[in-house]
């Protein structure tokens, strides 16, 4: 048995060398695999033979199957292309075979490399509805009804109470309704201004918000976080600056601003001859938003941030005009590959 | 705001450069957007002196004239009537610009360069007061004083040399929108006194009391209403020093009491009115709400209808003002007043917010009396602008003023805890510290309470211009911002500690890189469009109230029709084989909806969307174009779902159209509705002006996310024993779909079968017609022992048996 094994092996070895077209082909496979073929007839005489031989020997006749039908259809791909007939003049400077080649958005790759340095830092995700209501918009993070604040964002309105976020934070206010201290999180999402379509403002952009409560947490830990942040972000040679600002739910508030990467902080057009970029807004949470959400402000203390992903994205390719971060050109998405 | 460095030397000394000053000012909260150096308009004028003036050989009305500007002497062309030797001009020179062209009828600036002008070379131009734009005169040159001097550059001449900080002022700070405000910031920083002007005025005989009064109706809107009346002024335009300050921070001067009144205002951050006297009917002013049908006429000369919510101040007729936010044309200062009414009050920040919301009016009075005015201010700058209506127009101020102030706001008291204040902070500071911090900014302290050092705290007396320090974390914010945000320690996780587990990779992070990495490219699209194209969808649209314009006035219901105008826009610019995919939401109305995370009565999901058209394949020489159809989109959806680890799935043919696409399927996972997919409507192509077809998936993501049941997998050994394949290849009515057909082999081919691929479909000569072949590839494995043949032959004969019972098929010989 197992010598006609090894002649069958052979003999297929040979014969397939020897096929020209599809024709001799098939006359192969009828010859060998087919249901009468050689195979098949090793396969009948299996039974005639000692039992205790049959595993073995039924064994190597499966791996002899395997074995000539795989020549039988490299052979089958190889007349199929017509491969045969190019083997006297294979001109290798042809090009080879392309395949479709993808690419992610530039706004969401920033945003994964962000999310991925909070994770690290044990922040997990967090979202929230894009059509919120005044109160998780405003009234909780303490813009109280008819405050000037309000007109630092210009709202695009469903009806009187319900609106299109201008901003992250109601997520904050959502997870803290949810879930008592500790609270760590990240809140990527999608917000809207109602403001004039130009290079610099779009009625949409993305924001990453963070939120941080617990017991004992400062100021000086915001900064820690933040700085950490920038430095795997931006670079570890990063120069930084935080300065007092102004946020309804926060207090102190602080925005952060870095050297600006572009000039190296000499000052240029992007940074408005300043030399510093700012990179996002942040302060500790106003004891008027505990109350909101029914923590209680003498226990808690914590910490809030907030960038945009638009600002961010043009500023590290260079992109001067946001309209094109939305018109999803091919030529513009090529390049981030 | 703008704010003038020479207006602020006025009250503080300033040593250090602007440049140092506006980092400074940056730094504790008031960040400077720009630095403006008024005399750099003038970098390219000098003075020069006419030597010579020629008359032009080609034109009558031009001269020729040679201009020395210290220097060198240039050659310049002017057609001006009035230019003669040995005047002193103001010459633009080549590269200047020139705020005002006389012949443009915009008068927009422009650049100069030298020029031919009817043949003849000029190096400049001699300006007239309206190209400069320091006057309205066209009709000739500026002609400068006797002993100006030749080559000095024309900044200096005029004595611009002013410097403009734009600053940024936060709405909780409306003490600082005013010249004194930021020197205060600037005393606090540099620890200099700010010196205020002096208001003593010179008061007549006759007492205010026989010639006016006040009646505040409205005290709750209205607390405090002090007011002046002086007699006999003479209206005219400004001097020049009160024309230049208004100039520089951007105020049209007016007249000399207005100027004043709009002065006093950028000076000390407290809006004033000043009334025509004689116009006041009864002397009186009454405040009060408006009636309903109320009409009033502002000073912009627009008539307004009035809300009987809204805060007026009336003479004894007819309201003269809506109180905070604009005089009206009936009692505006004119060339003929002679007696001036000067209000300075007080009034109530949501009421004039509430005004100014309405008539969408915002002014600089109204922006400081909706974020918060001073009420302790109002005698101080009724006096300021006395003082300087004496000074500058005459007159007499009438004895005393009116002071309507029923109920006195006082300091607000607060106590800071140190303890407090160093926990929320990450810093040590001293009790002291804190103190001498505060009391730079005029927060005095008025006790100590120590209870132990860690209970530490002092109260402190809060001046009236700080409407924003409230409670103790707005003392702890001036804590920080005085001692520095950057004195502050930066702790680098002092209390590192770890969330429960590791964070779970989002599902749709793991989708988009598998999509990626199968060719395609991701875009992100607006979510808002045309109501039209929203409802192509759905009707449960969400309509935006306020909307930018009617083609962004609805919330998306799908993200095929912001797809199909990123497809028109690629094929448009000249790519024509697409692969796109869109990860984002899509919004809708549906009231009586509950879902804790959403709003009630509303709906957001994320959905995914693949798109294809044009070429299956990228182009090769040796290959033809194939285009895309619909099983391209199946075959890649089950290579996602495969990635993804989800099983479970059924397709069913939907039989007729849907809204947006036809000749589909819908995808369900155990048993729920995911999504479809199909090639979309060729009328809706059109609507997009897309000519090529278009084919798409699209699905719920939480549906899909819900049923990928966990990223992480077990491993499987390798099968021990070999697999056998087998060919099998049957003959049906062609019309039976093979999904069936498959479903059934795969059923009656258990337990051994392991695998199924369908590689040939055939129809033709060598069967009878209305037939068709399926040719599949099978795959036969157990787990404990080596096939023998005739056990597949078994499963195989199954197969056949009930192939036929069911779909009639025989086996292909
Ligand atoms: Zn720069």
């Amino acid at each position: 048995m197992t010598e006609k094994i090894q002649e069958l092996r052979r003999l297929a070895s040979m014969e397939i060398a020897a096929v020209q077209d599809l024709e001799d082909l098939d006359n192969f496979r009828i010859k060998f695999l087919a249901r009468k073929g050689f195979i098949a007839e090793l396969f009948d005489e299996l039974r005639s033979i000692p039992s205790e031989d049959r595993p073995s020997s039924g064994k190597a006749l499966n791996e002899l199957r395997l074995f000539v039908q795989t020549l039988f259809d490299q052979r089958k791909r190889q007349l199929g292309s017509g491969s045969t007939k190019r083997k006297e003049m294979l001109d290798l400077t042809l090009p080879g075979r392309a395949r479709w080649v993808g690419s992610q958005h530039p706004l969401t790759q920033t945003l994964d490399e962000i999310k991925r340095i909070f994770f690290r830092m044990g922040f997990s995700i967090a979202t929230g509805p894009e059509i919120e209501d005044d109160y998780h918009n405003f009234e909780a993070l303490n813009f109280p009804p008819d405050h000037p604040a309000r007109d630092m964002q210009d709202t695009f309105f469903i009806s009187e109470k319900i609106l299109l976020r201008t901003h992250t934070s109601p997520v904050q206010i959502r997870v803290m309704e949810n879930q008592q201290p500790p609270v760590r999180v990240i809140i990527p999402g999608r917000v809207y201004r109602n403001e004039t379509i130009s290079s610099r403002s779009y009625c949409l952009f993305h924001q990453v918000e963070g939120l941080y409560v617990d017991k004992g947490v400062s100021f000086s830990e915001l900064k820690g976080t933040l700085v950490t942040f920038a430095r795997q972000f931006y670079g570890s040679d990063l120069k930084y600056r935080f300065r007092p600002s102004y946020f309804p739910f926060t207090e102190p508030s602080a925005e952060m601003d870095i050297t600006c990467f572009l000039c190296k902080g000499r000052g240029c057009r992007v940074c408005k001859m300043t030399g510093w970029l700012e990179i996002l807004g942040c302060g500790m949470v106003d004891p008027n938003v505990y109350k909101f959400v029914g923590y209680d402000p003498e226990q808690y203390t914590g910490y809030a941030f907030g960038m945009g992903i638009e600002r961010i994205t043009m500023l590290r390719y260079g992109i001067d005009d946001i309209r094109i971060l939305f018109e999803n050109d091919v030529r513009f998405l090529r390049q981030f590959s | 705001m703008r704010i003038s460095l020479n207006w602020l030397r006025k009250y503080i000394d300033i040593q250090i450069s602007p440049n140092d000053l506006a980092d400074r000012l940056t730094m504790i909260g008031f960040e400077v957007e720009n630095i403006e150096h008024l005399g750099a308009k003038y970098d390219r004028f000098v003075v020069g002196e006419v030597f010579e003036v020629q008359k032009h050989p080609n034109a009558d009305k031009l001269t020729v004239c040679k201009v020395g500007i210290g220097t060198e002497v240039l050659q310049i062309v002017c057609g001006a009537p009035n230019v003669k030797p040995f005047q002193k001009v103001a010459v633009g020179l080549t590269g200047a610009r020139i705020p005002h062209n006389q012949h443009d009828p915009d008068a927009k600036p422009f650049f100069l360069s030298q020029a031919k002008i009817r043949g003849v070379d000029s190096y400049g131009m001699i300006c007239s007061a309206f190209e400069l734009g320091i006057g309205d005169d066209k009709n000739g040159i500026l002609e400068l004083a006797k002993n100006a001097k030749p080559g000095l550059p024309l900044a200096d001449y005029l004595g611009i040399n002013d410097t403009i900080l734009e600053v940024g002022i936060t709405p909780n700070r409306p003490d600082a929108m005013s010249h004194i405000g930021i020197a205060r910031e600037i005393g606090a920083l540099l620890e200099q006194k700010v010196n205020t002007p002096s208001t003593k005025v010179k008061e007549s005989k006759k007492g205010i009391g026989k010639y006016a009064s006040v009646r505040v109706e409205d005290k709750q809107n209205c607390p405090r209403y002090t007011a002046r009346v002086i007699l006999g002024v003479k209206i005219a335009s400004s001097p020049e020093w009160l024309k230049e300050s208004l100039n520089a921070i951007g105020i049209r001067p007016i007249n000399n009491v207005v100027d004043i009144t709009n002065y006093v205002l950028m000076e000390c951050g407290h809006p004033l009115h000043a009334f025509d006297y004689d116009k006041l009917d009864g002397h009186t002013i009454v405040v009060r709400l408006a009636r309903k049908n109320e009409f009033f006429t502002t000073l912009d000369h627009k008539n307004r209808e009035l809300r009987d919510d809204i805060l007026m101040v009336c003479d004894a007729a007819h309201p003269v003002a809506i109180a905070g936010i604009m005089g009206g044309e009936n009692s505006e200062i004119s060339e003929s007043t002679v007696n001036v009414f000067l209000e300075s009050a007080y009034f109530r920040p949501q009421s004039i917010r509430k005004s100014a919301k309405y008539f969408g009016l915002s002014t600089d009075a109204s922006q400081r009396f909706e974020r918060g005015a001073d009420p302790s201010i109002t005698p101080w700058a009724v006096d300021r602008a006395a003082r300087l209506i004496q000074d500058i127009c005459g007159g007499e101020i009438l004895r005393g003023k009116i002071d309507s102030y029923p109920k006195k706001i006082s300091p607000r008291k607060i106590t800071l805890r140190v303890g407090k204040t160093n926990e929320v902070l990450g810093i040590r500071l001293s009790a002291k510290r804190i103190s001498s911090l505060l009391n730079k900014l005029n927060i005095e302290v008025l006790k100590s309470n120590s209870k132990g050092i860690s209970n530490k705290s002092l109260t402190f007396r809060i001046p009236t211009f700080r409407p924003d320090i409230e409670r103790e974390i707005d003392l702890i914010e001036e804590v920080a911002r005085l001692h520095g945000y950057n004195n502050i320690e930066t702790k680098n996780f002092a209390t590192i500690q770890f969330s429960e587990g590791v964070p779970k990779e989002d599902i749709t992070d793991i989708i988009r890189k598998e999509l990626t990495g199968f060719g395609m490219r991701e875009v992100v699209a607006n979510s808002m469009q045309q109501k039209s194209v929203a409802s192509l969808a759905s009707d449960k649209i969400v309509e935006i109230a306020n909307p930018i314009s009617k083609d962004m006035s609805s919330l998306r219901t799908s993200l095929i029709p912001g797809m199909l105008s990123i497809i028109r826009h690629n094929i448009y610019h000249g790519t024509k084989n697409l692969r796109l995919f869109e990860i984002g939401r899509v919004y809708f109305h549906a009231p009586g909806s509950v879902d804790a995370k959403m709003v009630e009565g509303y709906t957001e999901d994320e959905h995914l969307l693949l798109t294809f058209t044009g070429v299956a394949q990228p182009l090769a020489w040796d290959q033809k174009p194939r285009f895309v159809d619909v099983f391209d989109v199946k075959g890649e959806l089950q290579s996602l779902f495969d990635k993804i680890s989800l099983d479970k799935i059924k397709y069913i043919p939907y039989p007729n159209t849907k809204a947006l696409t036809e000749n589909g399927l819908i995808i369900e996972i155990n048993g729920e509705y995911v999504g479809s997919l199909g090639s979309v409507r060729r009328e809706i192509l059109d609507r997009f002006e897309v000519e090529q077809d278009v084919f798409i998936a699209e699905l719920r993501l939480d549906v899909l996310s819900k049923h990928v049941k966990t990223i992480r997998r077990d491993f499987r050994a390798l099968p021990k024993y070999p697999a056998v394949r087998r060919d099998l290849a049957v003959v049906l009515d062609s019309r039976v779909p093979v999904g069936g057909l498959e479903e059934k082999i795969w059923q009656s081919g258990q337990p051994l079968l392991t695998d199924l691929e369908l590689f040939d479909i055939y129809i033709g000569d060598q069967i009878p017609s209305g037939k068709k072949s399926c040719a599949f590839a099978l795959e036969f494995l157990s787990e404990d022992h080596t096939l023998a043949q005739e056990e597949v032959d078994d499963v195989i004969q199954n197969i056949i048996d009930q192939t036929s019972r069911s779909f009639g098929a025989e086996i292909r010989k």
